[in-house]
């Protein structure tokens, strides 16, 4: 018998899904393995759709997703946090009536890691959040409400991390900053992240691989290095 | 031991106060920690003081008090986080509106049922018999003893209420009230502990129903009218919703005011107390449900847990 290989830490096999009668994702077939992974597409596209779906919030009309082989597509959204997976929402993405330490904490349940040791490990990634954590998470300025869903999700202690848009709406230095720790989570821990982005330019800076998402279908998946503003066009379908 | 210097009035007055200081603290959960808006804490508090008041007048108990007491009321109570479970369940998906539909609907049913079903409840006359479960030899030493066990309970409640503030349970709470999805995605049992919350809390507004079904000894369909519900809303909208201590303020400050304060100790011409207070005070707390959802949907004393906790943190 051959030695079979590794399953890709994700992968995703026609993936159907959207909401009620509304179908959004009409197929999409990829595979993340431990990388950063940048989603492209459009306003519109369906790239909140396919995180939430894999989160397990939106359900699966057909196909299937596995995590390291094993197939979640029927699992329940309770049960996706303790497989391994973090998810960090476009909006809504904390608890704006607890602290940023009940924040943390919340995330910091699951699991057996001691809660002190996943806190500094966000502090040591989120230097900034060591002096928040008494506020209310809903006073925090929009980059460090970014920080706090982000370390909220860390705590989980993931193998695999889903960032919406992780920085849509920071300040350019901001958002300079946030790609940096990502990629930083990245290399560092060894989690896997799979991002959205509209910013073509931006999310080639950090990923290994991007793939554009367009009317409900996924492009070929692109090497980073290998992108080139024709073959970015024409997975665009522009 | 003579109780001649006081007031019967007073202690049933007091009573009442002390009963919605317990409902709003339930509420102050359902409501201000998780956000399960309801609108029928008198569905709830009724089906418990219906139950127990039937259980105990129309059952023929092999045994004397205390457990015929006993019994009514853990049934009652029993019956009434059933009934919390059940519209939970139903109202667990449904925005604040479908909620305040789901829970003022399950209070017109209860009225209902305690209408029509006559032969149990003794219907639109209302039913008699009940008693305390024990015989101090005057009606007023008895009452007072029942204010005590009240105040008591409803001390519990509070130390409830305060424990769940300080357990990760508590915290839980708090993230589905501002963001349940995000809170499921994380690998909670949101509906799940919704649905507990919510029949714990029931349950023990039909056990506050019981007691009070001691306390009047007589079921009477009129206390199942919209007041009661008003009454607490009212009490925890001004305390503020986010808070431990909200409910019992707002509803010292509110229900205190009129049926104590004004009650006794404002000199008013006697028809007054029969025709004008009962409506300006209905009105109060209908104007102040609206004036503080439309300024201050926080509640008037808000974000007072939160901020003490901030100031907790820096000081320590
Ligand atoms: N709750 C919903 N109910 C019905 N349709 C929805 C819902 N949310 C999104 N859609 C539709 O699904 C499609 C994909 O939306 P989605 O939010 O996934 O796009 P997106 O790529 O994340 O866009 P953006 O870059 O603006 O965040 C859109 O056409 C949108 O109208
Ligand atoms: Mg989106």
């Amino acid at each position: 018998m051959a030695e079979p290989s590794a399953p890709p830490i994700l992968e995703v096999d026609g993936l159907h899904s959207g909401y009620g009668d509304v179908p959004v994702l009409k197929g999409l077939d990829f595979a993340v393995d431990s990388e950063v992974f940048a989603i492209l597409g459009a306003n519109g596209a369906g790239k909140t759709t396919l995180l939430a779906t894999l989160a397990r919030l939106l359900p699966v009309t057909d196909g299937s997703i596995r995590l390291g082989g094993k197939d979640v597509t029927a699992h329940p959204a309770s049960e996706t946090a303790r497989l391994g997976i973090g998810y960090v929402p476009q909006e809504a993405a904390i608890f704006p009536d607890l602290t940023v330490f009940e924040n943390l904490s919340i995330g910091g349940m699951i699991g057996e890691r001691p809660l002190e040791q996943g806190l500094e490990e966000v502090f040591e990634t989120f230097p900034d959040l060591r002096d928040k954590v008494g506020l209310r998470a809903g006073d925090l300025s929009g980059g460090e409400s970014r920080m706090v869903a982000c370390g909220r999700a860390l705590m989980q202690d993931p193998s695999v991390l889903l960032l919406d848009e992780p920085t849509a709406g920071l300040s350019p230095l901001y958002v300079e900053l946030f790609f940096q720790k990502i990629a930083e989570i990245h290399s560092g821990r060894g989690v896997t992240i799979v991002l959205t982005e509209q910013n073509a330019t931006l999310a080639l800076g950090v990923a290994d691989r991007v793939m554009v998402l367009s009317l409900g279908l996924g492009s070929e998946v692109m090497t980073a290095a290998d992108v080139t503003t024709d073959r970015l066009k024409e997975a665009y379908k522009l | 031991m003579s109780l001649d210097w006081l007031d019967a009035f007073l202690v049933s007055g007091t009573f009442g106060v002390v009963e919605i200081v317990g409902l709003g603290l339930l509420l102050h959960l359902q409501v201000g920690l998780t956000r399960i808006a309801n609108f029928g804490v008198v569905g709830f508090w009724g089906l418990g003081l219906y139950t127990f008041g039937v259980l105990y007048v129309q059952v023929d108990w092999p045994f004397g008090e205390p457990w015929q007491f006993l019994f009514s009321a853990l049934a009652a109570s029993l019956a009434a986080a059933l009934a919390g479970l059940v519209v939970a369940w139903l109202i667990a998906d449904l925005d604040s509106d479908g909620a305040l539909v789901g829970t003022l609907g399950f209070s017109a049913i209860v009225l209902i049922l305690a209408t029509t079903q006559d032969q149990l409840t003794g219907g639109a006359l209302g039913l008699g018999g009940l008693g305390f479960p024990y015989d101090l030899g005057t009606t007023k030493a008895n009452e007072l003893l029942w204010l005590a066990l009240m105040t008591a309970l409803v001390g519990l409640i509070l130390g409830y209420v305060w424990w769940v503030h300080r357990t990760p349970y508590g915290r839980l709470l708090i993230a589905i009230g501002s963001n349940e999805p995000l809170a499921r995605s994380m690998g909670k049992h949101t509906t799940g502990a919704k649905l507990t919350l919510f029949a714990i809390t029931c349950g023990l507004m039909g056990l506050l129903g019981a007691m009070h079904g001691v306390m009047v000894r007589f079921l009477d369909i009129g206390s199942l009218d919209v007041g009661i519900t008003l009454a607490a809303l009212a009490g925890l909208i001004l305390g503020g919703t986010a808070r431990v201590w909200g409910a019992v303020i707002g509803v010292l400050l509110t229900v205190g005011l009129f049926d104590i304060v004004i009650q006794f100790y404002v000199p008013l011409p006697q028809e007054w107390f029969t025709q004008a207070i009962p409506v300006l005070r209905e009105a109060v707390f209908g104007a102040l449900l609206v004036v503080v959802l439309l300024f201050r949907p926080q509640g008037l004393l808000g974000q007072m847990r939160r901020s003490k906790l901030i100031r907790a943190m820096h000081d320590g």
